[in-house]
Parts: C-alpha cells; structure tokens; sequence
C-alpha cells in the first residue's frame, strides 16, 4: 500500500530518466528513431524486442555509452552534456549491469565494489569497504569478498555488478540483457537479486529475453522493433493481447516454453 | 613427449605416430652425430691455433682478471638499469601521447616514436658522443650510452605498453564510465594496470635488448663488460678465452631477466588473464 502512494507521488515529480526524440545512426543504419522515453522514480520498466531491434543501443543511450545524434537525455531534470563534469556526475547517478558483466579482472571482489565510491565520491577506504561487505551480504557473495572475478561463477560475477552498481547509491539502474550471458542453472540467482530490487523501489530499466520475469517484476514494457518503441503496455495487456502485429509475431516465435 | 600443462603446441600437433616416432628417432640421432663431428672440428681448430693453451686460459685463475671483468659487469648494469628506466619514463609518454584525443599530440608522438624505432642505436650515440658536445652538450660517458640506449628503446616500449592497453576489453572502460570514474582514473586504475600485465613479458625481452645494446660503450669509452673484455683481450692476446667467459657471462644475465619474468608474471597473475 505504501508502495503503491510512493509511485502515485512519484509520478506527480520528475522522471528519473528522460529521453526526447532520440535519434542515432551506425553509419547509414537508423537503429533509434525518434525515440521518447519517460521513466518515473521506483519503475520498473522492460524493454523487449528481436535482436537488432535496438533495445541494448537504446539502454546504453541512456548513461551516453553510446552517442547520439540527436535528441536530449534529461536524468532527474538535469539535460546529460556530450562530456565533462557533469557527464560523469550524471552517469555516477545511473547504476549499469553489463550482459558480460565487466568487473574489473585485475582487483578483489571487495575492490570492486569500493573502487568507484573511493573514486568518484571520495568516500574513505573503511567506510567504503564496510558498505561493500553489507552490500556483498545482501546479493549473497559476501564470502567471495577476497577472490578475484577470475574465481567466481557467472551468476555469483553479475550479483558482484549488482553490489558494485548500489555502491554509487544510484537514482536508477540499467541492466543491458544481465541474464544472456550466463548458464540456465545461473540465471535464475540473478533474477532474485534483481526481483528483491524491484521490491524495495529501486528504479530500473532492464533489457531482456526472460519473458516470465518481465512479466512479474515489470510496471512496463515495451517493445521494440527496427529501432523503434512500437508498443508500452503493462505486462498483463502486453503478454495476453498485444497491440501490434510485430508484437504478436515476436511473442508467437518465442514458443510455448517461454510463454 | 607431452608436458602436464597443455601449449599451443598440443593444439598445432596432433600426438606423433609410430611411424612419425620413429622418424623422429633418426633424425635425432643425424643431428647429434653432425653437431658432435662439427664441435670437434672446432675444437681442434682452436687446438691448432694454440687457443687452447694454459696461458689463455690461466689469467682466470687469477683474482684480479674477475675483479675487473666484475668492474665492468657493474658499469654494464648501472647503464641497463639506468636505461631501461629511462626508457620506460619515456616510452610511457609517447604511448600516452599517442592515445591522446588531441590531434598534434597525436602526430608528434607517432613521428617520435618511429623515428626512436627506426635509427640505429649506434646512430644516437654517434650524435651524443660526436654532434652534442659541438653544440655544448657535454655529457658524461656513462649518460653519452645511457641516453641513446634509451631512447632507442623507448619507441618499442611505447608500442609495447600500447599493444597492451588495447589488448584490455572495451567492456573494463565502460563498466568504469559508467560508475561515473573519469578519464584519468579509468586509464591509470583501470585500464593500465590490465594491459600491464599483458605484456611484462615483452617488456623484459626489451630490457634483454637494452642490456645487449650496452655493449656499444666502448664507442663512448665507458668501461662496461664488454669493454674491459676487449682490455683483456689486449693485455693477454687471449681472444677465445675471454670471449667465451664473457658470452656466458651475458647468457648468464639475460637467462636471470627471463628467469624473473616469468617469476614476475606467475605472481602478478590475474586468474583467467594468462601470461605465456
């Protein structure tokens, strides 16, 4: 029930993430078109489609890790220059998980996690590193903290991005397909993790291919397709009666398994 | 045949057959026979010139004889070390320069760098030690072979490290960005540290070349190794003798360098980053 007035209040402020017509080109292909996004705070909203229908390039506009051609990224008010200060302040604000997780190979679990608080917010080495442990607790990894990504498992690696994404205190954080990467038996720790996220309010946009996840954790989907947001719906209307055609295909080629 | 860790040697050759063991059986044995026929002619060539005579080979029994070979090896190590720093200092900044996103910084340590590469080393000496002191650079003979050694390395070495910090995955970056670090520190705690370790290896075999280029210092008349070999030679007329004393001298070293290349790279090992 609080949950619920939090996001009616939210909705009344600022979105976290905006995105206005936003277009961008690998060189003559058009893989974002005119695409307007609005994320409210404590949101959860998915982004499905076909692979090459822009939905990963869309997630990485988000924080500029890919640039833009056109159009404006407004994070909680604030329009994300091209570079500089601000730039860097802006994405310290956004959380991202990787599908291929990129922890840092060459230092500790611990350092992992501590390295971007001690850098960006110059938080002292103890503190930092207290946090980092009650972090690490709490996505489970807590006695990997002295190994080296090298040594832990796909699903343990991405729970590790996780604690080092909620180090930064993040308004929002991105998931860029978190799941694609890792083995069956994996997948689903990962989905908890990122479920209990969901739970406690955390604002996320999340790519991905886990069509029953997204149909539990989402508040929206949406569906891409050739570089375009085709649909937003809720997960029930979206997964039991599609709107568009493209929609209803992408969803019939999936098969019963993933139904 | 097989070693207990897999190479790519196990990947290119498939395990040999009996009949390709038994080739391989012959051909040992030829080689032996023709590289034993062919040290015996060598040796007695020596033998009929007289090289192996006791008075070629008795100045090593004497004390002083290593005491000044062990003179110049020090002579010969301050240099290395002194160079090979130098190198690094300076091959880190052309590599810097080189990735740098401005343009002219770019194109001026591109043109340095192969310009470093590409003049011999004696070449820089001859300019440091024959063309400099006529403009009123007036350097010691120890810094007159430091500094060209150096800079003749430093290219590589810029090239070397850069090879490196491209070999890092683009993903370490952007995870880096996207934690809202800045180009500095994504570079020197992030990046660098990873492509580093990709080439230590490289980075000795440099070090190996700048020891074997210190050897020029008897154009400069500094006395290293090789240099108070060559007074040897002069004094006892025993050309073989200290030259072989000194080839194994260098191996000796050179063997050290990779013996501690390989210990530095088993250490600094990150778990799934292998070092060959």
């Amino acid at each position: 029930m609080a949950q619920e007035q939090k996001r009616a209040d939210a909705a009344r402020q600022v979105p976290v993430i905006e995105l206005r017509h936003i277009d961008k080109y690998f060189g003559s292909l058009h893989v974002l078109k005119d695409v307007n996004l609005s994320v409210q705070r404590g949101e959860v909203v998915v982004i499905i489609g076909p692979s090459g229908s822009g939905k990963s390039t869309l997630c990485r506009t988000i924080n500029r890790l890919e640039t833009i051609d056109a159009g404006e990224i407004i994070i909680d008010g604030a329009v994300m220059p091209e570079e500089g200060k601000m730039l860097a302040k802006l994405r310290s604000e956004i959380g991202m998980v990787f599908q291929s997780f990129n922890l840092f190979e060459h230092k500790s679990i611990l350092d992992n996690v501590t390295i971007a608080p001690r850098d960006v917010l110059r938080v002292p080495r103890k503190e930092a590193q207290e946090e980092a442990m009650r972090l690490l607790e709490r996505v489970g990894v807590a006695d990997q903290a002295h190994k080296v990504p090298a040594q832990l498992s796909g699903g343990q690696k991405q729970r590790v991005a996780i604690a080092r994404s909620l180090a930064m205190h993040p308004k929002a954080i991105l998931f860029d397909e978190p799941t694609s990467a890792l083995d069956p038996e994996m997948i689903g720790e990962v989905l908890d993790v990122m479920t209990e996220l969901a739970g406690e309010g955390m604002t996320m946009v999340i790519v991905t291919h886990e069509m029953n996840f997204a149909r539990r954790v989402a508040d929206r989907v949406i569906f891409m397709d050739g570089g375009s947001i085709l649909e937003e719906n809720t997960p029930q209307e979206f997964f039991s009666a599609p709107r568009s055609q493209r929609a209803r295909d992408f969803l019939n080629s999936l098969g019963d398994r993933e139904r | 045949m097989s070693t207990a860790n897999s190479s790519i040697r196990d990947v290119l050759y498939e395990p040999p057959g009996p009949k390709t063991r038994r080739r391989i059986g012959i051909a040992t044995a030829v080689s032996i026979v023709v590289l034993v026929v062919l040290a015996a002619k060598v040796v007695r060539q020596f033998y009929i010139a007289g090289q192996l005579g006791p008075k070629y080979w008795s100045l090593f029994a004497r004390y002083t004889t290593w005491r000044f070979l062990g003179r110049g090896l020090a002579g010969t190590m301050e240099v290395a070390v002194a160079a090979s720093a130098v190198a690094f200092a300076a091959g880190l900044l052309l590599m810097l320069g080189r990735i740098s996103r401005y343009k002219i910084l770019r194109g001026f340590s591109t043109a340095l760098i192969e310009i470093t590469r590409g003049i011999p080393t004696l070449l820089f000496i001859y300019f440091f030690f024959l063309l400099a002191p006529q403009f009123g650079l007036k350097l010691p003979a120890f810094w007159k072979i430091t500094l060209p050694v150096a800079i003749s390395a430093a290219g590589v070495v810029a090239e070397v490290l850069r090879s490196g910090v491209n070999a890092v995955p683009k993903g370490q970056a952007e995870a880096a960005v996207s934690l809202g670090m800045r180009g500095g520190s994504v570079f020197f705690k992030i990046v660098f540290p990873q492509g580093f370790r990709y080439v230590v290896p490289a980075l000795i075999s440099e070090i190996v070349i700048v020891l074997k280029d210190t050897t020029f210092a008897y154009v400069v008349n500094y006395s290293d190794l090789m240099q108070n070999a060559k007074v040897l030679i002069s004094n006892y007329d025993a050309l073989l003798s200290v030259y072989l004393v000194t080839a194994v001298i260098y191996i000796l070293i050179n063997y050290l360098l990779h013996k501690l290349s390989v210990r530095i790279a088993g250490r600094n090992r990150i778990p799934g980053i292998t070092i060959e």
